[in-house]
């Protein structure tokens, strides 16, 4: 189960290794995103950290729904979606071993965005990294989790592209504000505020509650 | 199909016409004015029920979701379709009441310092998702399992946002209004209660008809298909 997930996250990453199709856009994506929330806030550097940590987390997550457009796009467009599910793989591989490959593309536009985020609005005092970093990777893992699982769901219907982001965003509210909670936190600004889970804690409890609930009905996913 | 017994539309229907009237009437005649919040206070006993209703029928929904991805009988998806629908119903007028009460004694029409408000919003945006996925798959196995899947998705949610926006009020926004546990009177209690009860029998009634309807609609295009020789 886990060998297959991970064999098939290797292929998904491998092919975008190839042949470059989303990794690119989502980094276009992201800056362009940071870029237009910027002027739509005016938010210089400077700021203040509440704009500076929803900008981040905004375009984030209108990444990662960009990204997960294209989940199961080799498999629907090339068939091989068909014979995935003919092989004698559990379904809650092929469904966790997508998420291990959008975890990764997540990975891979953080470690652009968030430096050009950085440069861009702090440059010397700009928030603890240490919690920042966790609270994305958390958030990472969550988004992945959920948003496959979202696009699964989505893979037979007729207006796919439009409905996805509608599936993925109402999921993500909590794990933005946590984010957000976590990022402004870093900064100091009210220090030792947190509650007694604390927004990281509360990413990891998102992460597992939707680990659990997705792993018991992903055998459901991926059609007939 | 096998069905699972006959929803009653009787019972609902009578209960509803006594109670949901009652509840107004009571709660002009009966209930004194509140102290802090006046005569706005009233809308108490139609908001917070309906609220409590939608988060009843959502619930609905997602057990006869999990019913259904266990089972695997066309009859619990439509059970669980139509308690989402009922709760995205009931939520609409959660959202319709609440912006009024929020003007009435806070004096603006939306308050995102409310936890209870804010996480309703988060779970009525999933929920009509739930909608577009459904009508956007064609008819069958596949939409079934797929609309139960998101359903049960909902049970995560719930206790997430609340969790979620009380992290972040707790940081972020200073807590503005917290609910008291000051004790209610007796009279505001039951008054509250029949209102509850009312909504309650509502929401079964809603249910109940669209089942009916459902059913009937399921019944039609298993028999088109038949008379046109398909495998139903």
């Amino acid at each position: 189960m886990i060998g297959a997930a991970l064999a098939i996250a290797r292929v998904k990453l491998l092919l975008e290794l190839r042949r470059r199709e989303v990794v690119f856009a989502m980094l276009l994506f992201v800056v362009a995103t940071i870029v237009i929330v910027h002027f739509a806030l005016r938010a210089d550097a400077g700021a203040g950290p509440r704009a500076a940590a929803g900008m981040l987390w905004a375009a984030v997550v209108f990444t990662a729904v960009l990204g997960l457009l294209r989940a199961f796009a080799a498999e629907a467009e090339e068939g091989a979606l068909d014979a995935l599910l003919l092989a004698p793989v559990d379904r809650a591989a092929i469904w966790l071993g997508s998420a291990l490959a959008q975890f990764g593309f997540l990975v891979v536009v953080e470690l652009v965005a968030v430096p050009l985020w950085w440069l861009l609005f702090f440059q010397e005092d700009g928030p603890a990294p240490v919690p920042v970093i966790a609270a994305l990777l958390l958030a990472n893992v969550g988004i992945a989790l959920v948003g496959t699982l979202a696009a699964a769901l989505a893979l037979g219907a007729r207006t796919r592209d439009v409905l996805l982001p509608v599936l993925v965003l109402p999921l993500a509210i909590p794990l933005v504000l946590a984010g957000v909670t976590a990022t402004y936190g870093a900064f100091g600004e009210k220090g030792g505020g947190f509650g007694p889970l604390g927004p990281l804690g509360f990413l990891a409890l998102y992460d597992l509650i939707f680990l659990a609930l997705a792993w018991g009905t992903s055998e459901h996913l991926l059609g007939d | 199909m096998r069905a699972l017994g006959r929803p009653s539309t009787t019972v609902p229907l009578i209960l509803s016409l006594i109670l949901v009237p009652l509840t107004v009437v009571l709660a002009f005649v009966w209930t004194g004015e509140d102290v802090d919040q006046g005569f706005s206070q009233k809308i108490f006993y139609l908001h917070v029920p309906i609220a409590f209703t939608s988060y009843v029928a959502f619930a609905y929904g997602a057990f006869c979701a999990a019913m259904y991805l266990w089972r695997r009988t066309p009859e619990w998806d439509l059970r669980s379709y139509v308690g989402v629908h009922s709760g995205t119903i009931f939520g609409t007028l959660v959202l319709l009441t609440g912006p009024i009460w929020a003007k009435a004694s806070w004096g603006v029409w939306w308050n995102w310092g409310d936890r209870q408000i804010n996480v309703f919003l988060i779970l009525f945006l999933y929920y009509c998702a739930y909608f577009m996925l459904r009508f956007s798959l064609d008819e069958g196995e596949r939409r079934r399992s797929a609309s139960a899947v998101y359903a049960l998705l909902g049970l995560g949610l719930i206790p997430l946002s609340f969790l979620a926006v009380r992290i972040a009020e707790s940081l972020i926004h200073p807590v503005v209004f917290t609910t008291s546990g000051a004790a209610m009177p007796s009279s505001f209690f039951i008054t509250f209660l029949i209102g509850l009860a009312g909504m309650l029998s509502l929401m079964a009634l809603l249910m109940a008809v669209e089942l009916r309807g459902k059913r009937a609609a399921l019944r039609v295009l298993e028999l088109q298909r038949a008379t046109r020789g398909e495998d139903a």
